[in-house]
């Protein structure tokens, strides 16, 4: 019972440091997915005098996927009935170029007024807009629900590494007699520390199949799914040999950093 | 080796503390049986420890088996201890090993194969009549028993010398005796340096024996 009650102590820390790194990695990469599908929606209109060369745009714009020109068909098509057509076709002559301009990716508030500043220098362009009214409140959206899961894991981990500290200690208190015993008949460091180790290692990799096994688990429930349709959000896969070594390779290096630190200023002492 | 221990003006202390051994010399001669005795408080564990490296000389010479103690380095005092064999008072055997584990504690340190430790742990606990309690651990035998065992361990790995703190000091009659004879078998038989710490001398021994009294801080060698 005592035993189980320690390596809760310490698998329990290790669980929620590993939720909050794969937590981050999932909302990183949400992001990322929604702000691609974002892109695809986004555009920049563009009022030129003469007909753009995508060509010279894009060499001259960095971050321009693709230039499209809007038809102005419709527009006067819906004026025929009001004006004759001799002033439609004067019109049409005096009408300048209307483009449609889709970026590489979602810009971010700065790299939107570069590209409107750009697109303005070269002369090229009369008006430009961003609408980036929309833009920036997307955008901020973005930002602050990257920042808050940031924040929210680095806090998680310093609460985690202080929790595993604790206990190391108090393992190494319980392990003390033992380890002075065997120092006394000259056992080598790794040989005194290693029951330490090999209990951190074992709970490290239990740590990292509970981890695993939520995130393979929680995205299948019905609830979760709807809630992500609702949202039109794909949860990504969790991928079991990429995704695992690295919440495996965390855990190890956080709890034998910790376990070695703690047994060196021991022994200091 | 001429001398398994020589002590020149050897002055021992705690930390910054006022010396508990000034100015002493000792040499104690492989196969000698030794014993250390004084007051309470005289600093004979205090010799013992300094032999064993858990405290560092302040001034003087102290070579170990032909190592000099002062300034020796952790893995160098690993591998010295691994030629010693100690016995303390209050046995310090490992609780949650059997007590088979614990004799061959100082076996597995040394490298030695799983079928040697068990072999060699068997043998020494025939020797100290403890075979039948093999798979038991330290908390379920009597203080007598835990102290044959942490002979057996100290003897496990044929040590060029045994150091025992009080080692009779918890046990009666009966216990004391075997003891005594285990650590005479040792010298007689193994060809071991003993030195003991202890309060009193048992007078049916039997052997000879080379007699160093400590007071006031200073070692006097008794003929």
């Amino acid at each position: 019972m005592k035993s189980l009650k320690n390596h809760l102590s310490v698998i329990l820390p290790l669980f929620v440091l590993l939720f909050s790194l794969q937590f981050t990695f999932l909302t990183d990469k949400i992001v990322e997915d929604y702000s691609k599908k974002l892109t695809q929606d986004y555009s920049i209109v563009v009022v030129a005098p003469k007909t753009l060369s995508s060509a010279v745009m894009k060499s001259r714009v960095k971050g321009i996927k693709s230039i499209e020109e809007i038809s102005s068909k419709k527009i006067l098509d819906r004026l025929k009935g009001n004006i004759s057509s001799k002033n439609i076709s004067l019109l049409k002559i005096a009408l300048p170029k209307f483009y449609s301009m889709k970026l590489k990716s979602f810009p971010s508030v700065k790299e939107i007024e570069r590209i409107k500043k750009k697109l303005l220098s070269t002369g090229l362009v009369t008006k430009v807009e961003t609408f980036s009214k929309t833009h920036n409140r997307v955008y901020r959206m973005f930002q602050v629900l990257k920042n808050t899961a940031f924040v929210f894991s680095v806090f998680i981990l310093i609460i985690s590494v202080l929790l595993m500290f604790k206990q190391m200690k108090i393992w190494l208190l319980e392990h003390r007699e033992r380890m002075s015993v065997m120092a006394l008949f000259g056992a080598p460091f790794w040989m005194k520390s290693a029951v330490l180790y090999r209990l951190v290692i074992v709970d490290s990799f239990i740590s990292t199949i509970l981890v695993a096994g939520t995130f393979i688990f929680f995205p299948s429930i019905e609830k979760v799914k709807d809630f992500a349709q609702s949202m039109s959000i794909s949860i990504p896969k969790f991928d079991i040999l990429i995704d695992t070594s690295i919440l495996l390779g965390v855990s190890l290096l956080f709890s034998l950093f910790i376990v070695s630190i703690v047994i060196r200023k021991m022994n200091k002492e | 080796m001429e001398h398994v221990i020589n002590a020149e003006n050897l002055t021992l202390a705690y930390g910054m503390d006022e010396p508990i051994i000034t100015e002493a010399n000792m040499k104690i001669n492989p196969n000698e049986f030794v014993f250390i005795t004084g007051k309470s408080g005289s600093g004979k564990s205090t010799i013992l420890k300094s032999i064993y490296g858990e405290i560092t000389p302040k001034k003087g010479i102290l070579d170990v088996c032909g190592v000099n103690i002062k300034n020796i380095s952790s893995s160098k005092l690993n591998l010295l201890r691994r030629y010693l064999g100690i016995v303390f008072q209050d046995y310090r055997l490992i609780n949650d090993w059997t007590v088979e584990k614990n004799v061959m504690l100082p076996l597995m340190i040394g490298g030695f194969s799983k079928g040697v430790c068990v072999k060699q742990a068997q043998k020494l606990l025939k020797h100290v009549k403890l075979l039948h309690k093999a798979d038991k651990y330290p908390l379920e035998l009597s203080g007598g028993e835990q102290q044959r065992v942490a002979m057996a361990r100290a003897l496990a790995h044929n040590p060029i010398m045994i150091l025992a703190d009080e080692p009779t000091g918890n046990l009666d009659e009966y216990s004391s005796e075997v003891i005594w004879d285990l650590l005479k078998n040792a010298k007689e038989h193994l060809g071991t340096t003993v030195v003991v710490v202890t309060h009193h001398i048992p007078s049916t021994l039997g052997i000879d024996y080379k007699h160093f009294f400590l007071e006031s801080g200073v070692v006097y060698e008794v003929s």
